[in-house]
């Protein structure tokens, strides 16, 4: 995401030399002659810095993107020179007294975007007025202030940049506004819902976490739906929780609001990638309705003081059971100086023995180890079998059913607060924001298994 | 279907339209986008099969297209409208040929290593130069013809030359891209896609506009069909080969004329846009000559006239005929049909009488270049989609109907009239779709694609965009194409068919 002023940006090596040599650069219109005789036309193009040293990527004035290899090339003449310009001219956003407002803070990733035709480049919006522009719909629904925290991708996302988050956010509701809006990347949206959870307590308002699982800069882009949904949710929503508001089916029907605990991505790539798992979603929200699903969440209530919490310890860390698994594995981590082990074990929450000793002598060693299932759904109950029982005499803390992201989350942020074993398995096991449910509806585990007749019917009768 | 039907020729304007034309006096000029499709196991950027139809679906998925920012980074008011009279688009699926590729639920897999090559096969054929890097562009299109919005395309080979009547006709370039959704149904707002075709693989080839009859079009079809058939690698058979005929007249405009299926039907096809070009040409020198001369200049009112026909005899702009064809058509509220009210709307456009029953193509007039736009923008689709007061139909108390409708429009006799009806919303962008229609009409023939009709006319598809809509697939890293590959492909290319007939 770092501009540079590079003028062959991404052209290393040979063909870097030969560009040079040549006396053109990217952004120069040439007329480029290969050895065959043949003419090219266009645009020189920023090279994927991944790609060789070989070729010239030109677009052509048809629109296409030709790779030519320096090789072959006889003679450039260049005709011209036309820098991008990845800027998109803003629009006033409509100011609506009698609208609620919302703030949306950006963390990265593109909610919404143009694209600058000559180079084919796809240029972020973000401000009110460019994503008015993007989506003008919004100003239909609410005052919108926009605010960049930071500009990573999803995956780079970690506890510095929640403890910033979390305070935006704070900043934002004791500023007085009507729901705040969260544009994330989709990757690890749930980690950050969780977490997110956590630091920021008591919200009397809707704190949303939105983005894309199609770029915006596709006519069949998911982005703008969700990001109408996300706005309408945080500026009427009654849920003053933090959610995550992504599509419900993969047709252009509805968002679901997910608690922020609560929900996992399930597919990579999907528009409905997200669920929530071992309970029911909050509420589905459409371009025109909310259809709340359950009662159980905090409403929203403007004398509600929100409390800002943004403490951890970012010595925490997923070990994923499997079978086989050696106990040098878990000496390694405590050696490393973790201070927290999420394990993600298999059933109603086990490992193998000879595991055993070495998770004993972790603990001695002061080290907080806990105890999620690996299967998503269902309850760690390690009383069951006799594995379980070994577990829990070792002082391994079952976290009942909380998702294991979850509890990685949790068990940072609590670190943050204490390395008391008693009080962090005490604060582990409180369910501050349902991390943590008593019951399992029956409805909160639902697969359908594709194949069967009777689910086939069900899924034609249905938008996917 | 729905273009098929015919108005009455304007009386005022009963030109000789069926008659021939001197292709090289209006100069003609015509190119071809010839598309086959490969003969492939597997699809392009998937691993579905290739080539199988199903006539039946398992799963549905509805979709919407936004358009995306226009250069200035902003909606202009037509982009917005047509968003607001958006389409519901419906994809039907069937397990046995999509996967979640198809339905834009799943990246592209590494393009078709085959398909390439008979592309690379293709090009050699033809005598194009075959690039040495294939890019994968997406190309936008707004119909939902693809769930993505853009068909991934890219470019093989360009500066080829097919000998053709002791000529070289320039073959500009050969691309392979991904074939599109086949319709199912489009009426109202509802367009329904089948979507076993889309992502097979094709090769287009793009010929220069060197073409002067519509006998030379027919031909130079043929012959590219020959060449790609001659490998053995593309598909025969209905609906493997199909064509975008490229049209245009001096002072015209170039007009793409879509999916014309056979060789033989292009003949009449070209030479009715040729026609119609020719009368557009003559519709704008009329226009200026009432002081029409630029776009702006194009003025339009209308107003709601629902009470006053209520009791009319002219049985259209019946509430009670309109119901009765959303009954037949099955049209459902939020789907085909937009939410409001039943409305007529009279639209008054002042000192443009005669002007909408002027000839265009063979046996129809201007006013179906207005009822193409309403038809497919304001998705207004009763037949006959439109009235108009340079063609009233005949009937009974016809001239007092009129005369009321008029006075309700306050028209004066300079100024033409045109009806439409269906929901309130559509009728407004109704009204507004026929000023842009005639605002085009005041700088010649509109850049359009245009759908190829049985009886050799054409009809409005949808604005023909420019090589603005194209931008690289993030998503499909570059391709190499190493001159030794180009060179293994080569030993086995078959006789071109003019070095047999030679
Ligand atoms: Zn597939």
């Amino acid at each position: 995401m770092t501009e540079t002023n590079d003028p062959l940006k991404g052209y290393r090596g040979r063909a870097r030399e030969r560009l040079q040599a040549l006396g053109v650069r990217v952004w120069s219109e040439v007329r480029i002659l290969n050895e065959e005789g043949s003419s090219f036309e266009g645009v020189i193009l920023p090279r994927s810095e991944t790609s060789d040293d070989l070729h010239v990527v030109v677009k052509l004035a048809t629109g296409y993107n030709v790779g030519l290899h320096i090789d072959r090339i006889r003679e450039i003449q260049e005709l011209g020179f036309k820098e991008a310009i990845y800027k998109i001219p803003e629009q006033e956003f409509p100011e609506s007294p009698d609208l609620p407002k919302v703030t949306l803070l950006g963390t990265g990733g593109t909610i919404a975007s143009r694209l600058d035709y000559r180079t084919g480049a796809v240029i972020p919006a973000f401000t009110p007025g460019e994503l008015y522009g993007a989506v003008p719909e919004l100003a239909e629904l609410c005052n919108l202030t926009t605010r960049k925290i930071f500009g990573v991708f999803s995956e780079n996302m970690g506890w510095e940049e929640y403890v910033t988050l979390a305070r935006a956010v704070g900043d934002e509701i004791e500023a007085g506004v009507d729901g705040v809006v969260i544009g994330h990347g989709t990757d690890t949206m749930g980690h950050t819902a969780a977490v997110l959870s956590f630091m920021v307590q008591n919200s009397p308002v809707p704190i949303v976490l939105v983005g894309s699982q199609r770029s915006s800069d596709r006519p069949s882009s998911d982005a703008a739906l969700n990001l109408i949904h996300a706005v309408r949710s945080a500026a009427y929503g009654d849920v003053a929780e933090v959610q995550i508001c992504m599509f419900g089916p993969t047709s252009d029907q509805y968002g679901l609001l997910h608690r922020g605990t609560r929900c996992r991505k399930m597919h990579s790539s999907y528009r409905s990638t997200f669920r929530t798992v071992g309970d029911i979603p909050l509420c589905r929200v459409s371009a025109t309705e909310f259809e709340p699903l359950t009662d159980e969440y905090l409403p929203r209530n403007s004398h509600r003081r929100v409390k800002i919490d943004p403490l951890y310890d970012d010595r925490v860390t997923i070990l994923y059971y499997y079978p086989g698994m050696k106990p040098d594995i878990v000496d390694a981590l405590v050696e490393q100086g973790y201070q927290g082990i999420i394990i993600a074990g298999t059933g109603l929450g086990h490992v193998n023995k000879p595991v055993f000793p070495a998770l004993e002598r972790a603990i001695e060693k002061g080290v907080h180890v806990v105890m999620t299932v690996q299967t998503l759904w269902g309850y760690a109950q390690m009383y069951v079998y006799d594995t379980g029982r070994d577990l829990l005499d070792i002082g391994i803390v079952p976290l009942d059913n909380m998702l294991p992201e979850t509890a990685l989350m949790k068990l940072g942020w609590v670190l943050g607060h204490t390395h008391d074993h008693d009080e962090v398995r005490e604060m582990m096991r409180h369910s501050f924001s349902h991390e943590i449910t008593e019951r399992e509806p029956h409805n909160g585990y639902l697969i359908l298994q594709g194949g069967l007749p009777e689910t086939e019917e069900f899924v034609l009768s249905q938008w996917k | 279907m729905l273009g098929s039907l015919h108005f009455p020729l304007a009386n005022l304007e009963r030109r000789a339209v069926e008659g021939s034309i001197d292709y090289e006096q209006v100069g003609l000029r015509v190119g071809l986008e010839v598309h086959q499709q490969l003969l492939t196991e597997q699809k392009m950027f998937c691993r579905c099969p290739a080539g199988l139809y199903t006539e039946h679906h398992d799963g549905i998925v509805l979709r919407h297209m936004r358009p995306t920012l226009s250069e200035l980074g902003e909606y202009d008011g037509t982009a917005l409208m047509e968003f607001k009279t958006k389409k519901n688009i419906v994809y039907l699926l069937h397990k046995s040929n999509v996967c979640t590729y198809e339905m834009d639920d799943t990246p592209p897999f590494i393009v078709n290593r085959r398909a390439i090559d008979i592309a690379i096969e293709h090009c050699l054929m033809l005598g194009c130069d075959v690039v040495d890097e294939v890019h994968i562009a997406r190309k936008q299109y707004l119909d939902g013809s693809i769930p993505t919005g853009f068909q991934r395309t890219a470019i093989v080979g360009v500066n080829g030359r097919l000998p053709f009547r002791g000529r070289q006709l320039t073959v500009i370039q050969v691309s392979v891209e991904e074939d599109s959704c086949r319709e199912v149904r489009d009426r109202g707002h509802l367009a329904v896609w089948r979507t076993d075709r889309l992502g097979m693989p094709l090769i287009e080839t793009v010929t220069g506009p060197e073409l002067r009859t519509p006998e030379e079009v027919e031909e130079a079809i043929l012959l590219i069909g020959r060449v790609g058939r001659s490998t053995g690698h593309v598909r025969v058979g209905m609906g493997a080969s199909r064509q975008d005929v490229n049209v245009s007249v001096r002072g015209g405009q170039r007009v793409e004329i879509k999916g014309v299926p056979q060789a033989s039907r292009a003949r009449q096809l070209v030479h009715s846009e040729a026609l119609r070009q020719v009368e557009l040409l003559r519709l704008r020198d009329e226009l200026h000559r009432r002081g029409f001369q630029r776009p702006s200049d194009i003025d339009m009112e209308h107003i709601d006239i629902t009470t006053l026909v209520t009791d009319f005899r002219l049985d259209s702009l019946r509430r009670e005929n309109w119901e009765r064809f959303v009954e037949a058509e099955e049209m459902r509220p939020g789907m085909e049909l937009a939410e409001g009210p039943f409305s007529v709307r009279a639209i008054r456009l002042p000192g443009l009488a005669g002007t909408v029953g002027r000839a265009s193509q063979p046996g129809r007039t201007f006013a179906h270049e207005l009822a193409g736009r309403v038809r497919v923008i304001a998705t207004l689709d009763q037949p006959p989609i439109l009235l108009h007061s340079d063609d009233w139909p005949e009937y009974p108390q016809a001239g007092e109907e009129l005369k009321e409708i008029r006075q309700a429009a306050s028209c004066t006799p300079d100024d033409a009239l045109v009806v439409v009806w269906g929901v309130e919303s559509d009728t407004v962008t109704a009204a507004e779709e026929i000023q842009l229609r005639y605002a085009d009409a005041t700088e010649g023939v509109p850049h359009e694609t245009r759908q190829a009709l049985p009886d050799g006319c054409t009809d409005f598809e949808r604005i023909l965009p420019g090589p603005d809509r194209m931008y690289p697939d993030t998503d499909s890293p570059p391709r190499l194409v190493s001159r030794a590959r180009v060179d293994r492909l080569r030993v086995d290319l078959p006789e071109p068919p003019w070095g047999r007939q030679a």
